[in-house]
Order: structure tokens, then sequence, then C-alpha cells
């Protein structure tokens, strides 16, 4: 039974994608400028914001992440498709 | 709108140069070669944009469009 790749399932990954892109942004902001507490506050919000978001996704779709980063509950997901080329 | 990022140059043509001529050239100048530091607190896109346009801090998109 693999998962239903519904509009759900890409918003929740688009949504994703673009905090984790705005976290690749501000991490390599925050490399040059590590006293700008304001970007340091922004950071940790989407930081949290991001495991909010993953831990949706994981539960309805599978784990993101290997090597326990990610819960695995119920059976081994980790080799069903859907692969990420295959998305 | 204009990109005030491209630039154009006519490359130069002889006499018997074999191959047709391309006439004008542009080339992209992105506004990170005129930032030395990043200042703080700049203008930000919003998350999906930001991913949509390769950048989060507005002053340092560059279109970069196809000719």
């Amino acid at each position: 039974m693999s998962i239903q790749l519904d509009e759900a399932y890409y918003t929740l990954l688009h949504e994703l994608q673009a905090i984790d892109f705005v976290l690749v942004e501000l991490t390599l902001y925050l490399d040059t400028h590590p006293h700008d507490d304001a970007a340091l506050q922004q950071f940790n919000q989407f930081a949290e914001l991001r495991k909010k978001v993953a831990h949706h996704y994981e539960a309805n779709y599978g784990p993101l992440l290997q090597f326990g980063r990610s819960p695995s509950p119920g059976s081994w997901k980790w080799s069903e498709p859907p692969w990420p080329w295959q998305v | 709108m204009n990109n005030d990022q491209v630039r154009y140059y006519e490359p130069f043509r002889g006499p018997f140069d074999p191959c047709p001529p391309i006439g004008v050239k542009s080339y992209v100048v992105p506004p990170n070669q005129f930032v030395t530091f990043q200042p703080p607190n700049w203008p930000q896109f919003s998350p999906y944009d930001a991913l949509r346009l390769g950048t989060l801090w507005q002053p340092l998109y560059s279109p970069y469009g196809s000719r």
C-alpha cells in the first residue's frame, strides 16, 4: 500500500521545502553575522516550525530521513515507493 | 521591467569572419557584486517566493532571464 500523492501531500511538501530553503539562507547569513539577534530569532522560529511540519508530514506519509532521524512506525516504509524522483 | 543588471556589448567583427554575426551580446552583473558585507535587517521575500526566486534577500535577487 503506497501513499496517495494528493493535493495535501504536495502543499505540505512545498511548505517544507520553503521552510528548509529559508533555514539554509539564514544559516549562511548567521555564519557571517553571528550576533544578528533578529536573524537568530527568525532562524529559531523557522526551526521550530520545520519540526512541526516535518512531524505532520512523517505522521501521514512516512519517514523523511533515515538512520533513526525519522520514525517508521508500523512497517519499514523506507524502501517503499514513491522514491524522491517519483514524487 | 527593464533589468539594470544586464549589460550589453558588441563583439568585434572582422571582414573575413566566417561565422554569421551575433551582433549584440549581453551578460548579467548580479547585485551581490556591489555588496561587500551584507547589512543586517535586509528586506526579505516570503518563504514561498524565496524558494521560487532563489534568494531570501530582496536586494540580492537577480532574474537572469533567458534571452
